[in-house]
């Protein structure tokens, strides 16, 4: 019955296919397009791994909505191959659903869940040639030849790898081989595509190029992705939805700026931007017009925001400030209220911009500014600075480091 | 692999390992040209003045060899060749295609838990010997002993544990994601395996195939116990050239020992490509 199924489906996705390709449409195939009243391309439910004695995953569960980039964000070991590993069907999960459309994949096998994925370690076939290991696919289904090959020209055009079809992957080069692992999986055109870091092992430039083009293809063709990465700055490029994970748990799911905006946690908010949030250990006191605060030895009104989120009741919480809405003011220019003081303790330049780090008993801060700002600051001199966008402040819960922004 | 030259001190190490390795060949093959009279002369005839073939002869017509006057074994050697050939390459074929499936199973699924690896490994944890009797006396019971079923059985049980092992190593020297991908590309567990794992592997399952080869091809002991009259090999057949009247005849037995390396040669040589390592440079990222 599945299989019947699947075959069903597999032909409908050719005949778009050969639509694709009559119409001469340059990105060739399309995806499925979403329509309304569809069911989610992918929904994880209660997923669970353990192997030996540690828990890989521990009741993970989360929506992919069809024709939507979706990015599992974690750090190393925090559960994201194992959970496209298991949505692939390579695993078995110990408790917990996979719905690939609407449908239970229990006991599918990998070739019947109508998906591509592109391994973390590219699982290129070292004895096929660039042509053969993208073509494979294509041939387990026995595509017609002159169609197979079309197919193929057209991928590796995209993705810019036509020298290497006739070539052996030992002779290629890392990014060449990831590009013909990109092409093997964008070739097809499944329900639903995993990739598992897909572009970590290219070089700054390319990676960049590359995941635009990837973001492109997908939006063009209509595409589901799921893609796996340790790097939020590509979860935010391309995500249009970001699932964290840490320790075999979803921590959030939002969109990638909300996340940078509203992290659930302290740990989410350190994961999340670059340079690091500062956290700062603070006091609320009510009072007239919401209160105020006390932090990194200064004392400033409490925003809105905040004086909402602890109704009125005095409390110690962790201040957190993205480095970019803390500003430099002129010094001597009278103290301005709520203003830190303290010393230049670091300069990082970073071209565009540079990274203050300013020091006081208090508290060290992280400080975003324009390198022309930093050109004239010299180490250990006194700096000031104030706080703005202050709506974006954030507060954690000093124990256990919960957001208290959110309910 | 790009050829190494050697520094004079590794040279002359090789040299001397390779005397080590290549001297008892020399030896063998020597005496299998030898004419009676030279086998066992003393001091010892390196390379025979006279070189025949006559032991060769003797081996497949027992009564060529009288001409020089000596004699005494009525059996040629050539049920003991077909015996061996046909126990050795039946046992080695069920040996390793069971094997391979195991370490599959062992490596890539986890068949078997922790535990059966080990089990299978247990087999040969007790000297041979040990079982030889308890099954002269089953294989009896049953009717197998003294056929050649139950000695591809034996064999074939005895080696399992060898083929097991070494496959699972390279089974598991594969990356599994190379297999997988073949999985997500369409194809079923079962396609996955014989189209990728197994290729993959190849060098392995050469390496595997001839060295429980070589244990079947010259094991000995349960072909002795085993057999009576309807089975021989040829490691058997070698104990029976001693003679009432004229001792061993050294140079029949070694006319047959260089007979039974022919085939290890020409598959070894034939193979020697496949066994290096490395087939699956620039499949994973590194």
């Amino acid at each position: 019955m599945s299989m019947t199924m699947t075959t069903a489906h597999m032909t409908t996705t050719y005949a778009t296919y050969a639509e694709g390709m009559a119409t001469g449409a340059s990105t060739g195939a399309e995806c499925a397009m979403p329509g309304a009243g569809l069911p989610p391309a992918l929904v994880v439910d209660g997923l669970s791994k353990r192997f030996g004695g540690n828990a890989a995953l521990d009741g993970v569960g989360f929506d992919v909505p069809q024709g939507a980039l979706t990015v599992i964000l974690g750090p190393a070991g925090a559960g994201k191959t194992t959970t496209l590993r298991l949505v692939a069907g390579l695993d078995t999960p110990d408790a917990g659903t996979v719905e690939l459309a609407g449908r239970d994949a229990a006991g599918l096998e990998p070739r019947e869940r109508d998906i591509a994925m592109i391994f973390d370690n590219l699982a290129l076939y070292p004895d096929k040639t660039g042509f053969q290991n993208i073509a494979n696919p294509l041939v387990i289904r026995r595509m017609a030849r002159d169609e197979m090959e079309a197919r193929v020209a057209e991928v590796a055009a995209t993705l810019q790898i036509t020298h290497v079809l006739h070539r052996l992957p030992k002779t290629m080069s890392g990014g060449e081989r990831q590009r013909v692992a990109l092409g093997r999986a964008l070739v097809r055109t499944p329900a639903l595509f995993l990739l598992d870091e897909p572009l970590s092992s290219l070089d700054a430039k390319l990676r960049i190029e590359l995941r635009a083009e990837l973001k492109r293809l997908q939006r063009e063709r209509g595409c589901t992705f799921l893609m796996a990465t340790p790097d939020f700055n590509e979860a935010m490029a391309i995500g249009d939805t970001v699932v964290l994970l840490r320790q075999g748990r979803v921590v959030q799911v939002d969109a990638p700026q909300r996340l940078y905006d509203a992290p659930v946690d302290r740990e989410a908010a350190l994961f999340v931007g670059s340079p690091q949030i500062n956290l700062l250990e603070a006091a609320y006191v009510p009072g007239e017009d919401g209160g105020h605060m006390v932090a990194a030895g200064t004392q400033q009104a409490a925003p809105a925001h905040l004086a909402l989120a602890f109704g009125g009741v005095a409390r110690r919480f962790e201040l957190g400030i993205r480095p970019e809405n803390l500003r430099l003011t002129e010094p001597g220019a009278g103290t301005t209220s709520g203003a830190i003081t303290g010393e230049l303790a670091d300069i990082e330049a970073l071209g565009l911009k540079s990274v203050l780090t300013v020091a006081n008993p208090a508290a060290r801060l992280r400080v975003l500014v324009d390198s022309a700002e930093a050109r004239p600051l010299r180490l250990g001199q006194p700096v000031e600075l104030e706080a703005v966008n202050t709506p974006r402040m954030l507060a954690f819960d000093p124990d256990g480091g919960r957001s208290l922004l959110h309910g | 692999m790009m050829p190494r030259k050697l520094t004079p001190l590794q040279a002359l190490l090789m040299g001397l390992a390779l005397i080590v390795v290549l001297f008892p060949v020399f030896w063998i093959v020597m005496t299998a040209i030898k004419p009676p009279t030279d086998w066992n002369a003393s001091p010892a005839i390196w390379v025979p003045s006279k070189p025949t073939l006559i032991n060769f002869q003797t081996l497949f017509n027992p009564d060529a060899i009288r001409e020089y006057g000596v004699g005494g074994v009525s059996q040629a050697a050539t049920d003991a060749v077909i015996g061996s050939l046909l126990a050795s390459v039946s046992a080695t074929a069920i040996s390793v295609v069971i094997g391979l499936f195991s370490a599959i199973g062992i490596s890539r699924y986890g068949n078997g838990g922790k535990s059966t690896p080990l089990v299978i490994l247990s087999g040969r944890m007790f000297p041979p010997a040990a079982i030889a009797v308890p099954f002269v006396i089953m294989f009896s019971t049953i009717g197998l002993i003294d056929s050649y079923p139950g000695l591809i059985a034996i064999y074939a049980a005895v080696t399992l544990p060898f083929s097991t092992w070494m496959l699972k190593s390279f089974v598991e020297d594969l990356p599994r994601e190379i297999e997988e991908a073949a999985m997500i590309d369409g194809q079923s567990r079962m396609m996955a395996h014989l189209t990728v794992t197994i290729p993959l592997i190849k060098g392995g399952l050469f390496a595997t195939t001839m060295f429980v080869f070589i244990l079947n091809w010259s094991e000995f002991m349960f072909a002795l116990v085993l057999s009576y009259s309807n089975v021989s090999t040829i490691p058997v057949q070698l104990a029976k050239y001693v003679t009432a009247t004229a001792g061993t005849l050294y140079g029949v037995q070694a006319a047959l020992a260089v007979l039974a390396m022919v085939p290890l040669v020409i598959v070894g040589y034939r193979i020697q490509s496949h066994l290096a390592r490395g087939m699956t440079f620039g499949a994973i990222k590194q």
